[in-house]
């Protein structure tokens, strides 16, 4: 139960796999191709040419340091801290909030429930069985509304529908102990502890 | 468990989510294969205004010597380039589905179970009422399909159809989206096929 912007994501992925492809098809094809070598061999010198003339066009003074070296290296300052910036989202800080409920006429006062008391519930209440080898509780906001994830590793001979009914069930349990119901996601995983309880199991 | 208003777009939401990938890691990858070339530019253009020598090659003289370049490691590096820009391409644009599945609960809470769970439940289960050794099962679940590969011990017949009928009633209850089609299949063991 990420935030992550994920349309951001591709919308990069994209972007350098595109400049990538093109580069790429561009320098394949002007090694393989005669005429496209000279087209290439042109465009590169026509750029460097350009590049010497900007910089001793801009210099300031009589030192190396022109403007639009300066340029340059800022546009790749702020490029770089651009492109830093979505992995910089990536690091999310979750609400922690189960449930938050806003102030009525009715029922003055608001009251909001965090993720260590659901996790405490839920947790005890799934320890006791046999099946479940792992149980996690988060809460974290999506799309302003509070979501409680209870992530469960089960025994590998463990029934998922037994599970995540028997989750269900407790996490109703909750809402009738909070007295409003709670947007809940159960998932159940495999994974290594899992594998290596199942050796246990036959071992023993 | 929810019984808030169906369908709950933040729960719709957390389905999409998980079991989709986010493509964090090739976005990092692309992203730092990104700063790598501004900054080695950046860098040679620092280096040309403190009159220091170029890491290569200073920017214009880069430009030029990649203009008479040729030949056989010209076209390989392309054909490289142009290979992971494809790759990336074809990651940004796919849907990204995780080998996980939803199962359908009646209060409109969502339960997302890996593959793995399925399989390893299924195998189980199959093992456990038909009598078979856990080890003469092997159960493989993908996005669309679960394929029950039964090896008898040698000697032995199997109820293939009893095998199916009792797979696709445990699938029944898993309730699984998005639905799945079962193959059963015997596979004798290498001694027997001889």
């Amino acid at each position: 139960m990420n935030s992550t912007r994920r349309g951001l994501n591709r919308t990069l992925v994209l972007l350098v796999g595109l400049i990538a492809l093109a580069a790429g098809a561009a320098v394949v094809w002007a090694s393989l191709s005669g005429d496209a070598h000279r087209v290439w061999t042109q465009t590169l010198t026509a750029a460097a040419d350009a590049v010497d003339a900007a910089h001793s066009a801009t210099l300031v003074g009589a030192g190396p340091v022109s403007w639009a070296g300066l340029g340059a290296v800022a546009g790749a300052v702020i490029l770089i801290v651009l492109l830093l910036v979505p992995v910089a989202l990536l690091a999310h800080r979750r609400s922690r909030t189960v449930l938050r409920s806003t102030e009525t006429d009715a029922a003055p006062g608001r009251v909001v429930v965090r993720e260590g008391f659901a996790s405490d519930a839920v947790t005890a209440s799934l320890a006791r069985r046999a099946d479940i080898l792992s149980t996690r509780v988060v809460a974290d906001d999506v799309r302003n509304a509070p979501v409680l994830h209870v992530s469960v590793t089960p025994r590998p001979q463990a029934s998922p529908r037994e599970i995540a009914d028997h989750v269900a069930a407790v996490g109703a349990r909750l809402d009738a102990l909070l007295e409003r119901p709670t947007r809940t996601y159960i998932s159940l995983h495999a994974g290594l502890r899992a594998r290596l309880a199942s050796d246990r199991r036959t071992l023993t | 468990m929810s019984t808030t208003a169906s369908p709950d777009r933040a729960l719709a939401r957390v389905r999409r989510r998980e079991t989709h990938s986010p493509r964090s890691t090739a976005m990092v990858v692309a992203v730092v294969l990104m700063i790598a070339l501004v900054a080695y530019l950046g860098a040679e253009a620092l280096l040309l205004m403190a009159g220091a020598p170029a890491l290569i090659a200073a920017p214009a003289d880069l430009l030029r010597g990649l203009s008479v370049a040729s030949g056989t490691a010209m076209t390989a590096i392309g054909a490289t380039v142009a290979l992971v820009g494809a790759v990336l391409v074809v990651i940004a644009v796919t849907p990204g589905r995780l080998a996980k599945h939803t199962m359908a609960a009646a209060d409109g809470t969502i339960v997302v179970v890996d593959n793995g769970v399925i399989a390893a439940a299924l195998a189980q289960h199959l093992s456990d009422v038909l009598g078979i050794d856990r080890r003469r099962l092997t159960v493989g679940v993908g996005h669309r399909r679960v394929d029950v590969t039964v090896r008898p011990e040698t000697g032995l017949g199997i109820d293939l159809d009893g095998v199916r009928a009792a797979a696709e009633a445990e699938l029944a209850t898993y309730r699984l989206n998005p639905s799945v089609a079962l193959s059963v299949r015997r596979r004798l063991e290498k001694k027997e096929e001889r």
